[in-house]
């Protein structure tokens, strides 16, 4: 590093007389890791800003009367600096400091949860004093308190480091503790009414240097020496945590965030930290199920389950040829499953009725994911240092909440640019510099005259991505298949203008289906049914037909013409956007396979249940939403006979008389990452404005109806044009008028009623309530009190939620929550609604 | 060679007059060593409170890994320990124990003892896993069983642990000025806002102090 | 009533099992099998001060063949594995082992990869002896519940006095011969299809 920045950008300086060059304005503590000496700290942190609280890195500086904290004072040329190691001041500088922090310090190290691996008690045995010269009662304080459902303080214990109110005012952005009071009853403390209900809180505990946070879900249950640690990836979004699996006995105890600086640098989320309490729970699958002759459910052998399963698939493929099965997998699946599964179907049974997406979906996304599959990059650095980042159709904090943090620490470190195109702005509306505000729907539009550049009031962000040139970032999140056109428009903006594009799909499994080619047409790698390539080769045989998205298959086991119906880890009769017709369709068709974790509303249509291991109790890979392939060990045993989705399949072909040739999960990795895996960067594969499938946006709406925002994001925006409400839910374009004024999007919020959140009882506490965002002017008008229940009617139905009045919504529009309320307002997704006062109801709660 | 017959009958003849040295074992016990490992003991305050307060140092310590402790939370409903922690599951393995005593070394609160029982042979290996029924002191005369309430400890007024200092109150001041200031927080019912002890926010278990203390505890005499 | 009022004085009755368990607990010939530490506490157990021959076992056979009493006194590496089992093979029927201290019982505080982690993984072990070492009274104590044990012993199974049934079950493991079943607590909440039909 010193070698080839210039002199100039350096300075030398002496750390316990070694010497070296460092980078100007580095910290002294920083310099000094570099030689191998590491200075007692408890309030530094490499991520938070110094503030020199606990004064425990005391350091003597030549030539300067007192010693210094190390963790504050930047290098400066000639600076001689002597540590603990080689100075008396500084060391007994950090002794009285360190005697300090253990005068009010309770030693309840036996009863603390930090006890074994906590920093002050292990300096203290490094560098304390033997004994303490304090005879009186130390400070008191009630203990422990709960300052949300999986934050317990304990103020005694709390050596005011700062960190946790640094970390929720730098890196979370959710000022909700701080602290207070003064001298020896400085406290951190939450605010009267507000819980501490970040999505982030749990690092605050992670971080915390004592036992001051602990973890309500951990408390008491294991000590650390007693821990088995193993790496692990986290398994709840596309973001790819890099988690601490702790085990003991056989079980998971906690998940902590795994330090990986290019992914999740030391954080992650509460939802990968707490929400693991599914995988030893009393809904989950242990056994292999078969439905008998007479119609009721027995468990069964491996051996029954699987021939029973490969029975009814060959009689339906007898009955109605391949096309007559249909795979559906779900967001929870490795990317070796995922490749298991989409060769099983093309090449096993010969279908191409594969679809991961039970979301909604369309069939113009194809292209692009066709595009991005296989491929990495723009990665989270590029995402942190691209000058320009455009947002659409994602809701940072509640689908990808890491990469929700990168983009506020690029915000806040590097200025950098965030313009958000949609409807909705959301969690980034504190960091956002543009909103160009759309109305739902017509994000096509305006993606693609930022990326012709010939709008007058879009030339502050056009000239803004100029300056970007390929610097400049696109996240286009999955939500924009709600929208027509959106996501190809998207992707044409970053093509037309040279940005990296990255697709940003909620679930952590999504990308690796794309990869694996999980969609009808689509093969591994992006390639498409057309043109195999290499696939050809690999594979025994590829569908001759044209297979069905996940819609067309169920309306086609409704009509009864698909007799068998593979689910991995989906439950559509819940999540899918029309339940009536998933449940009609599970009614309807011949064959159900259900394999998954846990027993949800799906199960009880099966005719046979397979059940597979949880992320845990298992190998593979994950991929992040940049392509990034993360491949994890084994943690714990699977619960009962569980087995791995790649095997089940394997075992399910081999009973359909294919032997896939795999052994271990390494096979199924050695066989597709040549596959899977594509050069270069999704830019030079995307479809040209005019190519295949991309939707061209409506000319006439990139007129005046929507201003890009001042400074602030303002609403500004008057309703959309009114024209005929359309009872086609997916026909946005014709906007809805008087009797359907409001524009829907749905999002899904990160701690929702997800049935892989069984068991997290604390977590679900600190859930955001599910409500419907209004802007203020519109709930005014409506005469909608903050919290006042609503009923949101559709032409497809009408449900009813409490509003949320902010002004991070247009006008026009209201933003329903997608899975956090056990109902399905998929239906209502893109489409256009009413809203109605519930009689009976106002105010709060 | 006459001489020798003499002599080795005449050794046999007078070992027929000296004092026996064999023990018979079962009927008679010799008295083991003060400090003689035996069988292991979780003892409990006067009051019945368990000592144990599940920390797990002395699973920690074992080096035959024959110890096995699971923490939970006392509430003020059952409280079954001093402090915020107890062991709800405390299991020794004496098919692994070794009766160093590195444990007793290691409880911070003078929990685990050990005593001079060692008649523990068994046929079935689950006998020999001494679960925490099998390892707790009996009850002391006029205890209560466990779990008490909260009140019911508070009412006795007992020092658990030596160094509480409970009479002094050098804080007072601070704490008189704070509780002044606090009230705000105090009375809004915030969990939170509940501060320092004095001024009328006593905990529930006053001078139920978990700290172990930052002197070394005396130890018992005996045991 | 019974026999007895009609036998002349001096005579006893008793069952034939009994009288063999009597015969065979008075007269157990232990086999040396000392392999580490624990074995010098057993030597001692045969010394003067606790003096095994009050109990009629004061001669350790050196060949296997005289012997019906195995006292595996010590930690057994992988290697003495198979002479343990073999010399086992060779002890005439019927005959027992007692595993001396915790080493033979568990593997100890040896949880590596040279030792068996448990003699039971190589013979059936009718006796555990705690202990590191266990003092002579401890391994008295086990030889002791051993005699009784031997003393009891029934020639075919069945429920000792006052034993359910339940617990002979449990005892001699004859409830175990059923399949494995694993709890599926999700099963018992699955519905029909008809009833999903139909409701």
């Amino acid at each position: 590093m010193t070698d080839t920045a210039a002199p100039a950008d350096t300075v030398h300086l002496t750390i316990d007389g070694r010497e070296l060059d460092v980078p100007k304005g580095l910290l002294v503590i920083r310099a000094a890791e570099q030689l191998g000496i590491t200075i007692p700290r408890f309030c530094d942190h490499p991520l938070l800003d110094p503030v020199a609280a606990c004064r425990q890195c005391l350091v003597e500086v030549e030539g300067q009367r007192k010693p210094f904290t190390a963790c504050s004072t930047t290098c400066t040329d000639g600076m001689v600096v002597k540590t603990h190691l080689t100075s008396d001041v500084a060391r007994e500088g950090q002794e009285g400091q360190l005697e300090f922090l253990l005068l009010n310090h309770p030693l309840d190290c036996p009863q603390c949860d930090k006890g074994g691996e906590c920093p002050l008690q292990d300096q203290t045995l490094a560098h304390g004093p033997g004994d303490s010269r304090m005879i009186d009662r130390k400070r008191r304080f009630t203990k422990p308190v709960p300052i949300s459902a999986q934050v317990a303080l304990d103020r005694e214990r709390c050596v005011l480091c700062a960190r946790c109110t640094r970390f929720s005012a730098e890196i979370s952005g959710d000022k909700f503790i701080e602290l207070f009071e003064r001298g020896a009853l400085e406290q951190v403390a939450i605010y009267e009414d507000e819980p501490y209900e970040s999505y982030f809180s749990g690092n605050v505990v992670q971080i915390c240097p004592v036992g001051a946070l602990t973890s309500t879900s951990y408390r008491f249950s294991a000590r650390p020496f007693d821990l088995r640690s193993l790496p692990g990836v986290c398994n709840q979004c596309s973001a790819g945590c890099n988690l601490r699996v702790d085990v003991r006995r056989g079980e998971v105890q906690r998940l902590l965030a795994r330090d990986n600086m290019a992914v999740n640098e030391m954080w992650n989320c509460d939802k990968g930290r707490f929400g693991f309490e599914y995988v030893a729970s009393a809904e989950r699958l242990r056994q292999p199920v078969v439905r008998d002759e007479l119609g009721s459910m027995r468990p069964a052998t491996w051996l029954t389950a699987l021939r029973a399963a490969a029975g009814r698939i060959q009689a339906a493929v007898d009955a109605g040829g391949p096309a007559a099965v249909g795979v559906l997998t779900g967001g929870r699946l490795t990317d070796e499953d995922a490749y298991a599964v989409g060769r099983f179907a093309r090449d096993v049974v010969g279908t191409d009725n594969v679809d991961f997406r039970l979301r909604p979906r369309t069939d113009e996304e194809r292209d692009v994911l066709a595009a991005v599959a296989g491929t990495l990059g723009p990665t989270y650095d590029e995402v942190e240092h691209a000058p320009v980042v455009v947002v659409a159709g994602l809701e940072t904090e509640e689908e990808v909440p890491i990469l929700h943090l990168r983009l506020r620490k690029a915000w806040r470190k590097h200025r950098q640019r965030i313009v958000v195109v949609g409807p909705v702005i959301g969690s980034l509306e504190e960091i956002a510099w543009r909103w160009i505000q759309t109305p739902a729907g017509e994000e096509s539009s305006r993606l693609t005259a930022l990326a012709s550049g010939g709008d007058a009031d879009l030339s502050e962000v056009t000239d803004a991505l100029d300056e970007a040139g390929d610097r400049g970032v696109v996240l286009a999140g999955e939500r924009l298949a709600h929208s027509p056109g959106a996501l190809p428009a998207a992707a044409e903006l970053a093509r037309a203008r040279g940005l990296g594009f990255a697709w940003v799909p909620r679930r952590n499994g999504a990308r690796g289906a794309v990869d694996a080619g999980l969609l009808p047409g689509l093969l591994p790698g992006g390639r498409i049914a057309a043109e195999p390539g290499p696939v050809a080769d690999a594979w025994g045989r590829l569908p001759e037909q044209p297979g069905l998205d996940t819609r067309g298959m169920l309306e086609a086991a409704a009509a009864g013409e698909v007799r068998a119906l593979y689910l991995i880890g989906i439950d559509p009769v819940r999540d899918f956007e029309d339940p009536a017709l998933a449940q009609a369709a599970l009614e309807r068709v011949d064959t159900v396979i259900v394999q998954d974790l846990l027993q949800n509303e799906t199960t009880r249509f099966a005719d046979v249940i397979l059940p597979a291991t949880a992320a845990q109790e298992r190998v593979g890979s994950f991929t992040t939403w940049e392509g990034r392939r993360q491949p994890f060990p084994q943690a714990v045993a699977p619960q009962g006979l569980a087995q791995q989705d790649w095997d089940i399949v394997r075992q399910l072909a081999r009973a359909l008389g294919s032997d896939l040739g795999w052994e271990t999960a390494n096979d199924v990795r050695r066989e597709a990452a040549p596959l899977m895996e594509v050069a270069g960067s999704a830019l030079s594969r995307l479809p040209g404005a005019q190519g295949g499938g991309v939707v061209p946006a409506s000319p006439e709406r990139s007129g005046d109806d929507a201003p890009v925002s001042s400074e602030r994001p303002s609403a500004g925006h008057d309703a959309p044009a009114s024209s005929e409400p359309s009872p086609d839910s997916l026909s946005h374009q014709e906007a809805g008028g008087a009797e359907f004024p409001f524009g829907v999007v749905v999002v899904d919020y990160l701690v929702g009623d997800s049935t892989m959140l069984v068991g997290a009882k604390a977590l679900k506490e600190t859930a955001r309530r599910p409500a419907v965002w209004v802007h203020p002017a519109d709930a005014g008008r409506l005469g909608l009190a903050d919290g006042a229940e609503v009923a949101v009617v559709g032409s497809a139905g009408r449900l009813v939620w409490p509003v949320r009045a902010t002004s991070g919504v247009l006008q026009g529009c209201v933003v329903l929550p997608g899975n956090s309320s056990g109902q399905a307002p998929g239906l209502l997704g893109g489409s256009r609604v009413r809203l109605e006062p519930v009689a009976g109801t106002g105010g709060d709660e | 060679m006459f001489n020798a017959l003499r002599k080795g009958f005449g050794l046999t003849f007078k070992t027929m007059f000296r004092p026996t040295v064999t023990i018979r074992y079962p009927e008679r016990k010799r008295e083991p060593a003060p400090r003689f490992h035996g069988r292991h003991l979780l003892n409990r305050h006067p009051d019945g409170l368990e000592k144990c307060v599940g920390c797990e140092l002395c699973a920690w310590a074992c080096p035959a890994d024959a110890i096995y402790v699971q923490g939970a939370d006392n509430t003020p409903e059952a409280r079954y320990s001093p402090g915020e922690r107890y062991g709800i599951d405390y299991q020794i393995n004496y098919l692994r124990c070794i009766l160093c005593g590195l444990c007793i070394e290691a409880c911070p609160t003078r929990a685990l003892t050990m005593t001079q029982e060692y008649e523990l042979s068994s046929d079935s290996r689950e006998d020999l896993i001494y679960t925490k029924e099998r390892l707790l002191a009996p009850l002391p005369a006029g205890a209560t069983p466990l779990p008490h309430t909260d009140a019911a400890v508070a009412a006795r007024g007992l020092e658990y642990y030596e160094n509480n200092f409970a009479g002094q109150t050098t804080l007072a001041h601070l704490q008189d000025t704070y509780a002044g200031r606090a009230g705000r927080v105090e009375e809004s019912g915030d969990p939170v806002a509940v501060a320092v002890d004095g001024g009328g926010t006593e905990p529930p278990v006053a001078g139920v102090d978990p700290v172990i203390g930052n002197a070394p505890e005396r130890r018992p005499e005996g045991e | 009533m019974g026999l007895e009022t009609h036998l002349p004085e001096g005579i006893l009755l008793t069952t034939v099992e009994r009288a063999v368990g009597w015969s065979r607990a008075g007269s157990l010939w232990p086999a040396t099998f000392g392999l580490a530490c624990c074995a010098i506490e057993m030597m001692a157990t045969g010394g003067a001060h606790y003096d095994l021959s009050r109990f009629g076992m004061e001669v350790f056979r050196a060949s296997p063949r005289q012997a019906d009493l195995m006292i595996v006194a010590g930690r057994l590496s992988q290697k003495m594995a198979p002479v343990l089992r073999n010399i086992y093979d060779q002890m005439a029927d019927p005959k027992w082992v007692i595993s001396m201290g915790v080493c033979a019982s568990s593997g100890g505080m040896f949880n590596n990869y040279a030792l068996v982690q448990g003699v039971d993984h190589i013979v059936p072990v009718d006796m555990y002896v705690p202990g590191c070492p266990p003092r002579p009274e401890m391994l008295l104590d086990g030889i002791i519940k051993l005699h009784e044990k031997i003393r009891r012993e029934q020639f075919v199974e069945r429920p000792r006095k006052g034993e359910s049934m339940a617990d002979f079950r449990r005892r001699t493991g004859w409830a175990d011969d059923d399949t494995i079943s694993i709890e599926t607590p999700a099963l018992t909440q699955l519905q029909t299809k008809e009833q999903v039909v139909g409701s």
